[in-house]
């Protein structure tokens, strides 16, 4: 397999442990950390990607990710501390208040 | 063109119209007593007098009057008239109807002088007459069938005329709701005939079955139709509801359940004589039916405490008597005992009415006796009327029941003499009966109450002078020989040859059971009934079964009216229409409520089980594509 | 040798990340991710895309992860979540995931092969910078104002959790 082809498997590798995480993990902060995990996935596709093709588009793009990646990191913690503080627990299972 | 006959029936149609609006709440009472009274026995009597005339007529040798109201449907090519005859036997019906009649109303006047409901009581009895003569006057089943119905209902609504009281009220619902179920035997067979024939006018009808060639049995038709006049002539088995109507006011069974009513069906039977004179199996059934119910009704008869339950058993068997004659083909023979019959029931009705008056509204003939001197005319003519009807001569009822004794033995088509030794016997029973009703009422020592006693008194004129002119007409009306008027339309059937020469002996036959019955009466009921009380303690078990009707009324109840209770309650209410109907709609609903309920699981508010759904879709998604691309 | 240390690196990526799934702590699950993501930029830098890997490790390590390790530090709760890591989805967990990874290898594996031989020039700072303002400068534009966005929320939201305890 040549180096396109691994780094395309590490990067589903990456992005399917990351979604992994997100689904089996009860802490929340760590389900935000496999979130990056999943993000980080992503960027190594687009870079191999932009490899194979010798463009300058995907690594610009992954710049871009980066930059939401941090907003979004900026956002969801403030967002995790007011629920564990509302709710007194960093466990997802306390927070499943929006019952069918 | 002739408009008499229809005059004839618009009359009483008037008088309840105008009774009926302006002299009941319906209307505001605008008017007083003696117009109510004007119009009321006016209008009937206006119609005696047009009814005369045209008999007049047509004793000067006219043919039938016919006259053609108007069209009332025309159906497919076909025509419904309504159209009015009046040939020899509708004419002694309807004088009958309106003669009679219009003194039953004259009398009415003095009886329901203190009723509140006066004015409604007119306006019922003259819609009463106005169906009647719809009935009598009727060209075609289906105008007669008009009547039939609307008589029906003025005699529900005159039953339950006192309508507070539920038992009256009953009653009413009771004869109704008994009518009906035989017209349904009588609609079939009007579809027979309508389907055989193509016409329902009545002498069509007659002259087609004459004439031979009709596709449908003779007989089947008359037993159809002759449901229908069991229904309405109180025969076995519909006739649980002539006692009960008893409830209704004293005129009103006189004049419905006496005298004109309950003779429809052996009018309808009359006017069909050329059905029936074709169909011997069902002629043969009328006259057993017939005597049945005329013994089954007298021996109820004798052991009755209420002065007009056995009147009104008296009614039902001797309408026996006249189905018995219609039953042997002696078709005017009947109608000549319904004539008689007509006289004297309504004098022993009015007469009863009279008692009853005098003793402040008392019916138990245990508690009465010594009246005869205290209410002299009541009492005379009550005795002339029960003679007539025992058949004693030369009074009206001995003619006409000593012929129908004749030809129950004598008739070729169909006499017998168990026929003859069963209507005997009732004739026997029914003189025991009437004689016993007269002596324990009348006469022997007072066994009332004091203060009863003391307000006896004669009914007033308007009460009396009707129970004179009926009484005397019960004396000569035989002497008139209706049978022999009627025999060009109804010939009488041919008798025995080999019998002949016993008429005389029958004739002799028939005095000697009215006298044995005046004697029986005598002896056993002189003082008070004690010698006739000690004959039923001694055969307890069959006067029990006679007291109690033969337990007809119980055994319909238990055989029909609870078996359909229980069908209604349990099968269509509880499973049919709650757990079916009710339980399928509920079903659905809870069929919806549930399933959301199940479907609103899956939102659990857990949001790694949502991101593992998205996880498990983005798989099948991709599969699906690789599958298909 | 830069195949051979891009084979390291990214083995080493898959493996720190692995080890983030088992870890209990969540502290031990961020440096594991850090480890993750420093590889990663070993990766980077192995392709010849220096931007990216500089990058990474100052934006990514430096500040999201730092981040991250503040908070955990800040929230240092034990509570069920410690005790029991794992969620009762995690063998459906599991299953799905792996099929996930059979499905997305299918479309890798068929992936056409680059010519090989050629490797691209490194891309230096110059290179990233002209290609970004020259062509994607609107979404530069686009992604300052979600950073704006996202500035204001957290003041919102710090607000809001002032004005709750006092």
């Amino acid at each position: 397999m040549d180096k396109t082809q691994l780094l395309l498997v590490v990067s589903v590798a990456l992005f399917a442990m990351g979604l992994l995480g997100v689904i089996v993990r009860r802490n929340v902060l760590v389900m935000l950390m496999f979130m990056e995990l999943t993000l980080n996935g992503v960027n190594l596709s687009l870079v191999a990607f932009g490899q194979q093709a010798g463009a300058a588009a995907p690594v610009v793009l992954v710049f871009l990710v980066f930059v939401v990646a941090a907003a979004e990191v900026a956002i969801a913690i403030p967002i995790v501390l007011l629920l564990a503080r509302a709710k007194g627990t960093l466990d997802l299972a306390g927070y499943a208040d929006l019952k069918g | 063109m002739d408009h008499r006959l229809l005059l004839i029936v618009l009359m009483p149609l008037a008088g309840f119209l105008l009774n009926g609006t302006l002299a009941t709440a319906f209307g505001g009472r605008r008017v007083d007593r003696r117009v109510v009274t004007a119009i009321g026995c006016g209008l009937p009597m206006v119609s005696f007098a047009i009814a005369l005339w045209c008999f007049a007529g047509l004793q000067a040798g006219g043919a039938p009057l016919a006259e053609t109201v108007y069209t009332w449907a025309r159906i497919g090519g076909r025509a419904f008239d309504v159209s009015l005859y009046l040939d020899r036997l509708a004419a002694v019906m309807v004088l009958i109807v309106t003669g009679v009649g219009s003194l039953i109303h004259v009398y009415s006047v003095g009886y329901m002088k203190d009723d509140p409901g006066y004015g409604r009581y007119f306006a019922y009895l003259n819609v009463f007459l106005f169906f009647m003569l719809v009935l009598v006057l009727g060209r075609s089943l289906l105008v007669l069938f008009v009547g039939w119905e609307g008589v029906g209902l003025a005699s529900y609504l005159l039953i339950g005329f006192w309508f507070d009281d539920m038992d009256k009220a009953r009653a009413g619902k009771k004869a109704f709701i008994t009518n009906r179920i035989g017209d349904a035997g009588f609609l079939i067979g009007m579809f027979v005939l309508y389907q055989a024939v193509g016409t329902l006018d009545m002498d069509a009808i007659d002259a087609a079955f004459a004439g031979g060639g009709v596709p449908v049995s003779a007989s089947l038709v008359g037993i159809l139709l002759f449901v229908g006049a069991t229904g309405k002539s109180a025969q076995i088995p519909l006739h649980v509801w002539l006692p009960d109507a008893m409830a209704g006011p004293t005129p009103v069974s006189a004049l419905i359940h006496a005298a004109t009513m309950v003779t429809a069906g052996v009018y309808m039977t009359a006017r069909l004589s050329g059905v029936y004179a074709h169909a011997p199996e069902a002629s043969q059934l009328i006259a057993a039916i017939g005597a049945a119910t005329a013994f089954f009704a007298a021996s109820v008869a004798l052991v009755q405490t209420d002065i007009k339950k056995v009147l009104a058993y008296s009614t039902i068997s001797q309408l026996g008597f006249m189905f018995v004659a219609i039953g042997v083909g002696a078709y005017g023979v009947a109608i000549f005992h319904l004539y008689t019959h007509a006289f004297f029931k309504a004098c022993l009705f009015l007469g009863a009415g009279s008692v009853i008056h005098a003793l402040g509204g008392a019916q138990d003939i245990t508690r009465m006796g010594g009246l005869a001197r205290r209410i002299p005319v009541t009492f005379v003519t009550f005795a002339i009327a029960t003679a007539a009807i025992a058949g004693l001569p030369p009074l009206a009822g001995f003619f006409s029941k000593d012929e129908i004794l004749w030809f129950a033995m004598a008739s070729e088509r169909g006499g017998s003499v168990p026929l003859f030794a069963v209507a005997a016997l009732t004739a026997l029973l029914t003189a025991l009966y009437m004689f016993r009703l007269l002596w324990l009422t009348f006469l022997g020592a007072p066994r009332m109450d004091a203060d009863v006693a003391r307000h006896v008194h004669e009914s007033p004129p308007t009460m009396t002078g009707v129970l004179a002119v009926l009484a005397i007409l019960s004396s000569i009306g035989g002497f008139v020989a209706i049978p022999r008027y009627l025999e060009p339309l109804l010939p009488l059937p041919p008798v025995q040859p080999a019998l002949e020469h016993l008429e005389a002996a029958v004739m002799i036959g028939s005095v000697g059971l009215a006298l044995a019955g005046l004697v029986g009466a005598w002896y056993f009921f002189r003082e008070g009934g004690t010698r006739g009380s000690a004959v039923g303690a001694r055969f307890g078990r069959l006067r029990r079964l006679l007291a109690g009707k033969y337990f007809v009324d119980e055994a319909y109840d238990a055989l029909v009216g609870r078996p359909l209770l229980w069908i209604s309650q349990r099968v269509f209410l509880e499973f049919g229409d709650r757990r079916l109907l009710d339980g399928s709609l509920d079903g659905l609903a809870s069929l919806a409520r549930r399933s959301s309920g199940a479907l609103g699981r899956v939102q659990t508010g857990s949001l790694q089980r949502y991101a593992l759904i998205a996880l498990l879709g983005i798989v099948a998604t991709l599969a699906w594509t690789w599958r298909h691309a | 040798m830069g195949g051979a240390l891009t084979v390291l690196f990214a083995v080493g990526a898959v493996a720190a990340a692995a080890a983030m799934l088992v870890a209990r702590h969540p502290m031990r699950v961020a440096l594991a991710l850090i480890v993750a993501m420093l590889c990663l930029a070993g990766v980077y830098a192995a392709l010849g895309v220096h931007v990216i890997a500089v990058f990474q490790v100052l934006i990514y390590v430096g500040a999201v992860m730092v981040f991250m390790v503040y908070v955990i530090m800040l929230l240092d709760v034990r509570d069920t979540s410690y005790t029991r890591r794992f969620s009762p989805l995690l063998v459906p967990a599991v299953v799905a995931a792996l099929a996930l990874v059979a499905a997305l290898l299918v479309v890798v594996v068929e992936a056409p092969s680059a010519p090989p031989g050629t490797s691209p020039p490194p891309f230096g700072v110059r290179a990233f910078s002209q290609a970004f303002l020259d062509e994607y400068w609107l979404h530069f534009e686009l992604v300052s104002v979600l950073l704006v966005a996202a500035v204001v929320a957290a003041i919102a939201v710090v607000k809001a959790g002032a004005r709750r305890h006092g």
